[in-house]
């Protein structure tokens, strides 16, 4: 019988931003256990209103498949408990301001010197060191110092931040890849290690921003906001780049350079452009972009989004529709693929939730359950972990200590 | 154990893998596992080359002081600056003798990923099930865009076409323009690769502890959707389709970006609360706007955003972009310099400060300054950072040494142009056969 890909991996997560739950979430869709430290003062997520269902949403999604133990990490016992657990796992994962980890008792050093094999990942702003150690960050604010928002926008109007918490997110997957490739190498080695995560370096090490900061590099390129139809001649095929209004939405293509012009002539039923004289070669083509762009714009407007993919697939050219979230979920492909999980939340119902990013073919997902209340699983936990009984439990909570359901 | 030496010992040392991967979501994975310690051996074809173009103008951005030299193929900026840490071979794969030799190292190989097509790896006689036959135990991972099943499993795709039907792209660009405005993206690839790291290396600890093998079906448009997870989740929630936000926020404000003093130098803001607001009136000289009721609370400042910014604005014009982050971060509220890829992350003092550039000599490209591992680890201080392979550079050391294939026989590959280091006529124009096709079918 073949096991789930992570049981048996226990992970703590001590984390107060999206880049660490989502790292240890990567762990528990794949059957980690993962248990999250909560505090008793902790807002409830089973309470629903106007102003917290973005952050409700947040918790729900970064937080399924985890066990919640609610701990008062002011109190000497608290902070003792939450050694205990560390010691009993294989990794840690906290997004706490660089010194904060060793104060609470559960620094690299103090577990590793007694489970050397223990990975411990810090995932912060600006890592564990550095002029910006301390300093404090949004989404927007770490994004702009990366590289990648100074590309997104025109050149005309003021730089954008990508939709969403992209470089949280994205910072999160490396921190559970480098935490997971840590995790093989101690299997091997019997050695943890202690991995520093800075959002604003991983999104700054992207080949995005790698692959524009070595041209700089190499000939001094200048790297700035440009208009989405740009690109030179003999590059790729500047009428065809881009996102595009179509009969009904938007589509995106990415033709790979002037070797696509006749799969593109082909999509949109004029292969006799490719003997126009104005349209020979990508010079010609650069030269008369605009005229093809409305040649271009003029059959987008007769067709449907669904329809240009089609036509797209079959004349082999990377392009697609722009779908909203809701569309995404209902869209045929993911759907035969099961990809979103309809899991039952107690209080809110029927969820859909994002899948694996990844699928070791063969390995059975693991059971999938809704994000826990907070503080919810403090008992089982802390007796299965710890080893305490239901009287100490009872007596932790009685004393604030520990908020349990 | 020694001690001191397991903790030199990088996690993945040891484990060797074989690289198919064009673009970045391939190659990304490639640097990741090298900076692990993995021995990457990145396999191209002297058929098929994604360095760049071979007769590049003589004088071009892009290549060491605009010069492509004689190799251009290994001089490209954009190719070496996303495949550190690996060796580089090249194989004919259409044909039998590159596919037997390809086989032959899949033999001493732990992992074989690509990001090629759907069906190409099948076509080359390839697929999981062939290299199983070769290694019982190989982990082997294909990412086409959309996943190794389902309706779309053989569609052409880019990032900015994942982009496009995950949700993103409908939640990026300006809120006051169409989408047609918005900006080339191509984030989807690199989450795929750090996504394609994971993967392996859970398949990697599996194998440690099973003795099995495995097959990882990644599509890149799955690895990315979770990072949209709450947009999804909200849906459900309450029915609302999140609109696009640009830079706004709709429980912050300020939130924006705002024009510094300098040729398109901007700063990031964003103020939390009440609290940091009266902070930033104070910082911004103007202690009695945190009395103003029109911005005295995040409704009315969110009311009156326009005006808000003006004020702003009107500030930051004047300071440099530094200038306005500090004095700001002094009081612990968010911001920070709008930073390019030109010479402003280089010449950032907590990116030098954290050593985060590196200088590597890349033997036919020189010294220059490259981005340095995305972690730093404590038991490892020295992540690698080994240059680029050039084109067939480790053809001798991969067939030669590696399988023991005779130096004779490595002649008559070449003379065949199984292996080589210099690329055929065509070879950078990788669709250029799909393309003499249609044209044929057009003709017809």
């Amino acid at each position: 019988m073949p096991q789930v890909a992570l049981d048996g991996i226990r992970v703590l997560e001590l984390s107060d931003g999206i880049a660490a739950s989502y790292c240890a979430k990567m762990f528990s869709d794949y059957g980690a256990d993962v248990v999250r430290i909560d505090t008793p003062d902790s807002p409830s997520t089973s309470a629903l209103d106007a102003d917290n269902a973005e952050q409700v949403a947040l918790y729900l999604h970064l937080n399924a498949n985890k066990r919640s133990v609610a701990l008062d990490l002011e109190s000497e016992r608290g902070r003792g408990l939450l050694r205990d657990l560390a010691l009993q796992c294989d990794a840690i994962v906290e997004s706490m301001s660089p010194g904060v980890a060793e104060g609470l008792g559960i620094g690299y050093e103090a577990l590793s010197s007694n489970r050397p094999d223990i990975v411990m990942t810090s995932v912060t702003p600006f890592g564990q060191n550095g002029p910006y150690n301390g300093w404090s960050y949004t989404e927007l604010t770490v994004f702009a110092m990366t590289g990648a928002m100074n590309r997104e926008g025109l050149p005309n109007r003021y730089p954008l931040k990508y939709g969403g918490e992209i470089a949280q997110y994205f910072s999160g997957t490396a921190a559970a890849a480098a935490t997971m490739s840590a995790l093989a190498g101690a299997a091997f080695t019997g050695i943890g290690d202690w991995i520093d995560i800075s959002i604003m370096e991983v999104m700054a090490g992207h080949p995005h921003q790698i692959g524009r900061r070595a041209p700089f590099a190499y000939s001094g390129e200048v790297d700035r906001r440009t208009e989405p139809r740009t690109s030179s001649a003999g590059g790729r095929e500047p009428y065809a780049v881009g996102t595009f209004r179509c009969k009904d939405g938007y589509v995106s293509f990415l033709p790979l350079g002037p070797r696509m012009w006749p799969n593109i002539s082909q999509m949109i039923g004029r292969p006799e452009l490719q003997q126009d004289p104005r349209f020979l070669t990508s010079e010609d083509r650069y030269e008369n972009r605009h005229e093809l762009e409305e040649i271009f714009q003029s059959w987008l407007d007769a067709h449907t989004r669904m329809e240009v993919f089609d036509a797209a697939q079959k004349a082999g050219l990377p392009g697609g529709p722009v779908l909203h979230s809701h569309e995404t979920v209902e869209n045929e492909h993911f759907r035969s693929r099961s990809y979103f999980q309809d899991i039952v939340h107690p209080v809110y119902g029927n969820l859909w939730h994002t899948g694996l990013p990844v699928i070791l073919r063969g390995m059975p997902r693991s059971a999938s359950a809704p994000a826990p209340e907070r503080g919810a699983n403090s008992g089982e936990v802390l007796m299965e972990y710890v080893g305490l009984s239901e009287t100490d439990i009872r007596e932790l909570e009685d004393s604030g200590v520990v908020r349990n359901g | 154990m020694d001690d001191s030496l397991a903790k030199v010992k990088r996690p993945l040392s040891g484990i060797r893998a074989l690289e198919l991967a064009e673009i970045w979501a391939g190659p990304f994975c490639g640097v990741l596992l090298g900076d692990m310690g993995a021995e990457v051996i990145k396999v191209e074809a002297v058929q098929r080359i994604a360095r760049g173009a071979i007769n590049p103008a003589p004088v071009s951005h892009g290549y060491p002081d605009m010069d492509p030299g004689e190799r251009p193929w290994n001089r490209s900026a954009a190719f070496n600056g996303v495949n550190r840490n690996k060796k580089g071979i090249t194989l004919d794969l259409t044909r039998p003798a590159g596919v037997e030799m390809f086989k032959e190292l899949v033999s001493v190989s732990d992992v074989v990923f690509t990001n090629y097509a759907f069906g190409v790896m099948d076509r080359f006689g390839l697929g999981y099930e062939e290299l199983k036959k070769v290694k019982p135990d190989i982990i082997a991972l294909f990412t086409p865009g959309y996943g190794n099943t389902g309706p779309y499993r053989t569609f052409r795709s880019m990032g900015m076409v994942i982009d496009a039907i995950t949700g993103h792209t409908a939640l990026r660009g300006y809120p006051d323009m169409d989408l047609s405005h918005n900006s080339l993206v191509h984030h989807p690839d690199a989450v795929a690769g750090v996504s394609a790291m994971f993967g392996i290396s859970m398949a990697i600890r599996n194998r440690a502890r099973t003795g099995r093998g495995q097959f990882i079906d990644l599509s890149q448009a799955e690895s990315f959707i979770p990072h949209l997870g709450e947009v999804f989740m909200q849906y459900g929630l309450t029915g609302e389709v999140r609109p696009r936000r640009g830079n706004g926020h709709p429980r912050m404000a300020p939130h924006g970006v705002y024009r510094c003093a300098g040729d398109d130098q901007w700063v990031a803001i964003s103020v939390r609360s009440d609290e940091e607001w009266s902070e930033m009136c104070d910082v911004i000289g103007m202690p009695q706007l945190a009395r103003n009721p029109s911005f005295q609370t995040l409704g009315a400042r969110l009311r009156n955003r326009d005006e808000l910014d003006d004020i702003i604005g009107r500030w930051t014009r004047e300071l440099g972009r530094y200038e306005v982050a500090e004095a700001l971060q002094m009081r612990g509220i968010p911001a920070g310099p709008v930073l390019d890829c030109g010479g402003d992350t280089y010449d950032d003092p907590h990116l030098q400060e954290r050593g985060y550039f590196q200088a590597v000599e890349h033997p036919e490209a020189g010294i220059h300054l490259y981005s340095g591992p995305i972690w730093k680890m404590a038991n490892r201080p020295e992540l690698r950072h080994d240059p680029t392979p050039g084109l067939g550079e480790h053809n001798d050391w991969a067939l030669g040494e590696l399988l023991g294939v005779g130096s004779g026989t490595l002649v008559e590959l070449e003379l065949q142009n199984i292996i080589g280091s210099v690329p055929l006529e065509g070879a950078d124009m990788g669709g250029v056969r799909r393309a003499a096709e249609l044209r044929r079918q057009n003709s017809a």
